[in-house]
C-alpha cells in the first residue's frame, strides 16, 4: 500500500500541484464549496426524516435532492483526488485520512441501501421511530466523514 | 486610509494581548477544535441556505412550496449560523492580528454584510407576498434575484473564508 501512495506522491501532476502557488488553494476552495452543496443535499432529507411528518412527503424531497447529492459527491471526488495524490505520503501516515475513508464507505453503503429505502418508501409504510433513527444515523455518519477530513491538515 | 483604520487596528491589538487570546492561540487542541467546529457549522448553515436559494432561483427542491421549505429549514439555519458566529468570533479573538492584515478576511466580512442585507430585504419585502407565488415553479423576479444574490454572496463568503489560510497579500 505504501508503494502505491509513494507512486501517487511522485506523479508529475502531484509534483506540479505541490509546486504551484494557486493549484492547491483552488482545489481546496472548490472542495469546500462542493462540501457545502453536498451537506445541504444530505441535510434537507435527513432533517425531514428526523423532523415532523407534515407537508411534502419525504420521498419527493429525497428525489429532488438526489441530483444535488450526486453532483456534490462527484465534485468532492474530483477535487479530493488532486489533494490525495499531491499529499499522498501525508495522507498515508494520517490516521484521520484512513478513518475518513472507512467512514465514507460505511456512509455510502448506508445511504444507498437503508436510507434510500426508507426515504423513498410510500408515506406511512415506515414507522416514525425508524425514520428518525435513519435520519440521525445518516447525519452522524457524514459528520464522521467531514470532521476527521478537516483534522488531516491540522495534525500531521 | 491608514489613519482611518488606526482605531480598528488598536482594537485588534488590544484583544491580541489578552491572556485568554494567547491561550487559545497557543493551545494544541482548542484552536484546531474551533476550526473544525466552524467548518461543520458553516456547511450546515450554507448548505441549507443553498438548498433554499436553489428553490428561489427555480432549479432545485421544486416539489416543496417555498414557505414550507422556509419554515422547515429556518431553525436549523439559525442553529448553524449561531455556531458559525460563536466559533468564528473565537477564532478571530485568538489571532486578531493575523486576521487584521488579511485581505480575504475583510472581503469575507464585506460579503457577509451584503448577504445579510440581501436576506433582510427578501424577508421584509419580497416574502410578504409569498402566498401569491408560494407554489409557482417560476417565482417573481425579486425572489429569483434574492436567490441568485444569496447563492453568489454565500459562496463568496465560503471561498474568501477558506482563502484566509493563504496570506498572499500582506
Amino acid at each position: 500500500m505504501l508503494d502505491i501512495f509513494d507512486w501517487m506522491n511522485n506523479l508529475g501532476v502531484s509534483v506540479a500541484i505541490r509546486e504551484s502557488v494557486w493549484m492547491s488553494p483552488l482545489v481546496n476552495v472548490a472542495h469546500l464549496v462542493a462540501l457545502v452543496m453536498f451537506v445541504g443535499a444530505v441535510l434537507i432529507v435527513d432533517l425531514k426524516l428526523v423532523g415532523n411528518d407534515e407537508g411534502t412527503p419525504v420521498a419527493a424531497i429525497a428525489r429532488g435532492a438526489e441530483k444535488w447529492f450526486l453532483w456534490g459527491f462527484f465534485l468532492l471526488f474530483v477535487t479530493g483526488v488532486p489533494q490525495l495524490i499531491s499529499n499522498a505520503l501525508r495522507e498515508y501516515y494520517s490516521v484521520f485520512f484512513w478513518f475518513k475513508m472507512a467512514m465514507m464507505v460505511v456512509a455510502l453503503i448506508f445511504t444507498f441501501t437503508i436510507r434510500r429505502r426508507v426515504s423513498l418508501a410510500a408515506e406511512g409504510t415506515v414507522a416514525a421511530g425508524t425514520r428518525k433513527l435513519v435520519g440521525a444515523v445518516s447525519i452522524l455518519l457524514w459528520a464522521s466523514v467531514a470532521i476527521p477530513a478537516r483534522l488531516i491538515g491540522l495534525f500531521t | 486610509m491608514a489613519e482611518l483604520l488606526l482605531p480598528l487596528r488598536q482594537l485588534f491589538e488590544y484583544f491580541d494581548a489578552f491572556e485568554s487570546s494567547i491561550a487559545i492561540r497557543e493551545s494544541q487542541y482548542l484552536y484546531p477544535g474551533l476550526l473544525t467546529a466552524h467548518v461543520v457549522a458553516l456547511t450546515m448553515f450554507a448548505g441549507l441556505i443553498l438548498m433554499m436559494d436553489l428553490r428561489l432561483i427555480g432549479v432545485g427542491n421544486m416539489q416543496t412550496p417555498f414557505s414550507q421549505l422556509q419554515r422547515r429549514l429556518f431553525p436549523y439555519q439559525m442553529v448553524g449560523m449561531a455556531f458559525s458566529v460563536i466559533t468564528g468570533l473565537a477564532l478571530v479573538y485568538a489571532q486578531p492580528m493575523r486576521f487584521f492584515v488579511n485581505i480575504f478576511f475583510w472581503v469575507k466580512m464585506f460579503m457577509m454584510a451584503l448577504a445579510g442585507l440581501n436576506a433582510l430585504a427578501f424577508h421584509y419585502l419580497t416574502y410578504n407576498s409569498v402566498s401569491r407565488w408560494d407554489k409557482d415553479p417560476i417565482l417573481p423576479p425579486a425572489a429569483r434575484l434574492a436567490g441568485a444574490l444569496g447563492l453568489a454572496l454565500w459562496v463568496g463568503v465560503v471561498v474568501s473564508g477558506r482563502l484566509i489560510a493563504y496570506n498572499w497579500f500582506q
